[in-house]
């Protein structure tokens, strides 16, 4: 290779670094619209659950849009697929906050990748809503949550099983920060309710074979298992313990809401699966019909919308109403007034509203019964559960800022 | 002057004066790029640009030794939750930071030799070292992602599992200006860029250096390196910790730039990547090395961004496509095509 | 004790089985071809999804499988033809290529055919033993892994197609120089590999979720598994399997999932630097 060609390389890769910065400084279109960045997985580990929670914010905003926009003006999505991958959240967050400078940002499922970029949002003092159940617990001044929580999704589901089935527990969940905490939540709340734990087990995200965990199951015995499995790989424990015909009925915070098991696997294999979910498509209320009506015309090739869309979907509106009421899209205006308490929306599960304390968002719960063949009932439903822990716990964001994420067995300093 | 034709040798492309004007040229452009291009613009390419010691390491072990190993991304989280650990711990004051940046890289380097140790004096060679560093990596991934629970911790600092370790404290510069000099924006692309450049001028004094030429030899043909007298386990032994070490400076980086390090860098998605990257740059040389992992990270993020979920595939595609087409490498494939093209201008000139 | 001792004999079994299908098909391409196959994965999820398919639309199961590997060996063998054949000289850009297939195999299933597929249901139901429950289906697993691993040695020693295969592989010139087509050997060899894997995907498509990334849980146990095998990658696979699994098993069973993960990639550190030609070399070494 002659100097020659590396030369030419070297004044190629400037001319073509040149020109990508040229086409990225793309003119700024007209009527000052309201920028909404969307960080979601369309791609990779997580679509399934997520692309429902893209849609769901694309037809809220074109709803928004057709009946004037917020404070008159349009609002505009920017959204960047993460493709499941924590670096491509860190990327495309910094991307959304100093290149397309939006307003607000929505996103992310796994807590990981919230995790990775609310530092970024922390630094950029950037107003930032987390649209989806996890483990609970961030109490950050730029950070609003819309997805369930363990207080609400737990305090409902357990007292509930053991009540019908029986007071032995045995919980089989992910290894890592959501799993063990959720099992931290199931165990506090199986020994205020005089019930015991009589097993409990942890899996790390790669495993996908649960021979052992079942044989392990059927000998300790219990009433009820409690499984906060996470993943596809973790996902085929329903399929096998169904054919060694384990039996037992099981209780999850965070299986049929978000990624529709009960859809993909051949039934009887979640046969007396319990769920605590803030939505799901098989409620019949007129406010969801309407939704899933609406929904359906936009996309009609959807194939589930799950509890996690209705989430993104409310969170358009509750924001609207913030900025209505700060009549500016000024973030420390639009923080103050979801502060104020009143911030609410009516959704597909009702009426929601943010808890001004711990930016967390109260919730319908629905109590989902999977039966043999798979079609869902809902035994029981209750109205308006609050992010309570949070705020009991010492994290009270609208009088003093904070940007941690606290655990029970780590709360708030007091 | 000799000392300068040091930066030449059998072992890296470009020696003539044209090449280094041109090199001297892109410095220079790439340090006036905050006055150029907007602040994203120059945050993105440190971000870039961090990930390049670790490709540069690799190249080292693989290109040059001929070692395959697949565990980069070990070295990478042990140096990125180091650093996490040791500053968080210490604080930012006076200039701490540099202490938790040197003590990760002072880890790292032990454990990366201690891997040496294990495997080339035990006679481990071939694909099951990219077995034995997979593993490793693996290990420290799954390890990891359970280290949810409060009473994993190190001193102050939580590991927190699966979720990540935040909260650690930027490189600070003591003095400059009040408070030290927090190496944000602009100051960590300069540092990262000035970084760069000296990490890559080092390497070509010793990839053409005896050392390096002994690196290639036992690359070649290691029996017959080994008959000529040369300590074959221990040159392995050292391009693996130097290797290991750069890869240890892409993780306290990335941890600095992004205040986030998780166990999914130590992942298998993420252990295959330098690997692709200097494989499709071509391995033997550094500096094809460097523009190929650049242009790869800006290539599959600017596809990410305009081609929504069509970005994978485009990418796989277009890897497939230089693997065939450029045995030796698409920088290689990209300069030639340049330069025939430039010849049969010259020639319609005449 | 008894119950102990049928669950872990059950569990030991089910963990063999696991690791020997996942890695019959990468034995043959990498294994015996040297072809670093990143995309193996990728073959077990195209079995399993084609015998998903075959058998929602009506095929018997067992039709339903066979299918599924012989879609996978076709594919393979359009793969062997347009990528692989032009990097038999570079093998180790052939890690470049496989892991380009596989993202585009993934993502491309992930557009064309959504991110989930409704599953079958495990054949043969479960049966009684010793107060616990066990499936019928995860006993036959390591039978047929055993019968696969059997007629792979079979076909290798005692055909005249295995002969010439091995022929090939081991010195291409000479086998050509004796009339052998080197260029059909090839592709009939990568081709059963990949049936192989597609055969992987059709037997645990019954037992896990259909989805495109499905293939990542199998590609690290491959991968260790016909290293750990060594250098005669027909002879080490079974005991490898069986080193591995007896420890992943046993670790599992004392102290959970987590520490058997740990626990059966530090025993394949721990048997590499031991045996650093593997568990073949080590017991062909003798004979040299």
């Amino acid at each position: 290779m002659t100097p020659n060609t590396l030369v030419h390389s070297l004044v190629a890769a400037s001319v073509a670094v040149a020109a990508s910065v040229a086409v990225s400084l793309s003119p700024a279109l007209a009527a000052d619209p309201v920028k909404i960045g969307l960080l979601e997985d369309q791609s990779g580990n997580f679509a399934i659950a997520v692309i429902p929670k893209i849609q769901a914010t694309q037809l809220a905003i074109e709803e928004i849009n057709a009946k004037g926009g917020i404070l008159g003006r349009p609002v505009r999505l920017t959204h960047y697929d993460t493709q499941s991958d924590n670096t491509r959240f860190q990327e495309f967050a910094r991307r959304l906050i100093q290149q397309d400078k939006v307003d607000v940002i929505f996103g992310a499922f796994s807590s990981a990748s919230r995790e990775a970029i609310r530092p970024i949002m922390d630094r950029a003092k950037q107003l930032y809503f987390y649209n989806n159940q996890y483990e609970g617990g961030v109490c950050d001044s730029n950070v609003f949550v819309t997805g369930a929580v363990p207080e609400q999704q737990f305090s409902t589901l357990i007292p509930w099983l053991m009540e019908k089935y029986g007071k032995k527990v045995y919980t089989i969940a992910a290894d890592y920060n959501f799993g063990q905490i959720s099992a931290e939540w199931v165990r506090n709340i199986v020994k205020k309710g005089g019930g015991s734990m009589v097993g409990e087990e942890f899996i790390p995200l790669s495993v996908s074979q649960f021979s052992q965990t079942i044989q392990n199951i059927q000998k300790a015995k219990p009433d009820v298992l409690i499984t906060l499995l996470v993943g596809a790989n973790q996902a085929s424990f329903y399929e096998q313990q169904a054919a060694a015909n384990l039996n037992i009925p099981m209780g999850s915070s965070v299986n049929v809401g978000q990624a529709y098991e009960h859809k993909r696997f051949k039934p009887p294999a979640l046969k007396n699966m319990y769920v605590t979910a803030n939505y799901i498509e098989e409620i019949e209320s007129p406010a969801s019909n309407d939704f899933k009506k609406r929904f359906r015309a936009k996309f009609p090739d959807a194939p589930y919308i799950n509890q996690e869309a209705a989430n993104a979907y409310n969170v358009v509106y509750l924001y609207k109403a913030a900025a209505e009421k700060a009549k500016s899209t000024d973030m420390k205006a639009v923080r103050k007034a979801l502060e104020s308490g009143d911030i609410c929306t009516d959704g597909p599960s009702g009426k929601v509203c943010i808890d001004p304390k711990s930016h967390h968002q109260s919730h319908t719960i629905y109590l989902v019964k999977v039966n043999a063949d798979h079609s869902v009932t809902i035994p029981k439903v209750w109205n308006d559960i609050k992010p309570y822990w949070l705020g009991e716990a010492g994290c009270d964001l609208s009088k003093k800022d904070d940007t941690s994420q606290y655990t029970p067995s780590s709360p708030p300093k007091k | 002057m000799s000392w300068l034709s040091g930066f030449n040798g059998p072992q890296t492309l470009g020696s003539g004066l044209g090449f280094w004007s041109s090199f001297a040229a892109a410095v220079v452009l790439l340090a006036a790029a905050p006055w150029l291009v907007e602040s994203y613009l120059v945050n993105n390419l440190a971000y870039f640009l961090l990930w390049t010691f670790m490709a540069l390491g690799l190249s080292v072990i693989w290109g040059h030794a001929g070692i395959l190993s697949f565990g980069q991304t070990a070295f990478f989280g042990l140096a990125g939750y180091s650093y996490g650990v040791i500053s968080i711990n210490l604080g930012d004051a006076n200039g701490l930071t540099w202490v938790a940046f040197s003590g990760a890289l002072l880890l790292t380097a032990l454990f990366a030799a201690l891997v040496a140790y294990f495997m080339f004096y035990g006679g481990v060679g071939n694909v099951f070292v990219g077995i034995v560093t997979l593993s490793i990596t693996l290990v420290m991934e799954t390890f990891m992602a359970q280290t949810a629970g409060p009473e994993w911790a190190i001193g102050s600092a939580r590991l927190n599992g699966f979720n990540g370790m935040s909260n650690m404290p930027p490189l600070t510069m003591p003095g400059i200006v009040e408070g030290g000099l927090v190496l944000e924006g602009n100051a960590l692309y300069w540092f990262v860029l000035a970084l760069a450049v000296s990490v890559y001028l080092g390497l070509r004094r010793l990839v053409n250096s005896r050392f390096g030429n002994v690196l290639v030899a036992i690359r070649e043909n290691p029996d017959r390196a080994e008959m000529l007298g040369y300590d074959v386990r221990l040159y392995q032994l050292a391009a693996f910790t130097l290797g290991g070490a750069l890869a240890g400076v892409s993780g306290v980086l990335y941890t600095t730039w992004g205040s986030y390090i998780t166990p999914s860098s130590m992942g298998l998605t993420a252990a295959a990547l330098p690997i692709i990257w200097t494989a499709a740059g071509g391995r033997k040389d550094i500096t094809t090395t460097f523009v190929a992992t650049v242009f790869l990270l800006w290539l599959s993020q600017t596809l990410a961004v305009k081609g929504a979920q069509y970005a994978l595939v485009l990418m796989g595609v277009i890897l497939l496509l230089v693997v065939l087409l450029a045995p030796d490498g698409l920088v290689l494939l990209a300069s030639r095509a340049l330069a025939r093209t430039a010849a049969e201008l010259r020639r319609r000139r005449t | 004790m008894l119950a102990t001792g049928i669950g872990f004999a059950y569990q030991f079994a089910d963990s063999f089985a696991f690791l020997i299908l996942s890695s019959i098909g990468l034995a043959v391409i990498f294994g015996m071809m040297g072809v670093i196959n990143l995309a193996h994965g990728e073959f077990i999820m195209c079995g399993a999804y084609v015998t998903v398919l075959s058998a929602r639309a009506g095929l018997p199961l067992p039709l339903a499988m066979v299918l599924g590997a012989a879609v996978a060996g076709a594919i393979g063998i359009l793969i062997e033809f347009l990528v692989i054949r032009r990097l038999y000289s570079r093998l180790f850009d052939s890690i470049v290529a496989t892991w380009a297939i596989s993202v585009i195999a993934t993502q491309g299933m992930l557009i064309v055919v959504g991110p989930s597929l409704e599953g079958l249901k495990t054949p043969f139901g479960s049966f009684e033993l010793a107060g616990l429950t066990f499936s019928w289906y995860r006993i036959l697993l390591p039978v047929v892994a055993l019968a696969i691993l059997a007629s792979l040695y079979l076909l290798f020693v005692k055909t005249p197609f295995g002969v010439r295969a091995r022929a090939t592989i081991q010195k291409p010139e000479m086998a050509r120089a004796l009339g052998v087509n080197t260029d059909r050997v090839y592709s009939l060899t990568f081709g059963l590999g990949a049936a192989l894997a597609g055969l992987t995907g059709a037997l645990y498509a019954p037992t896990m979720t259909t989805v495109p990334t499905m293939g990542s849980a199998f590609i690290v146990q491959a991968f260790v598994t016909v290293v750990v095998g060594g250098t005669d990658v027909l002879l080490g696979a079974a005991p490898a399997a069986t080193v591995l699994a007896f420890i992943q098993s046993l670790l599992t069973a004392s102290n959970g999932q987590l520490i058997g993960q740990v626990g059966l990639l530090l025993t394949v550190i721990v048997v590499v630097r031991l045996m650093p030609k593997g568990i073949s070399g080590w017991m062909l070494k003798g004979s040299e």
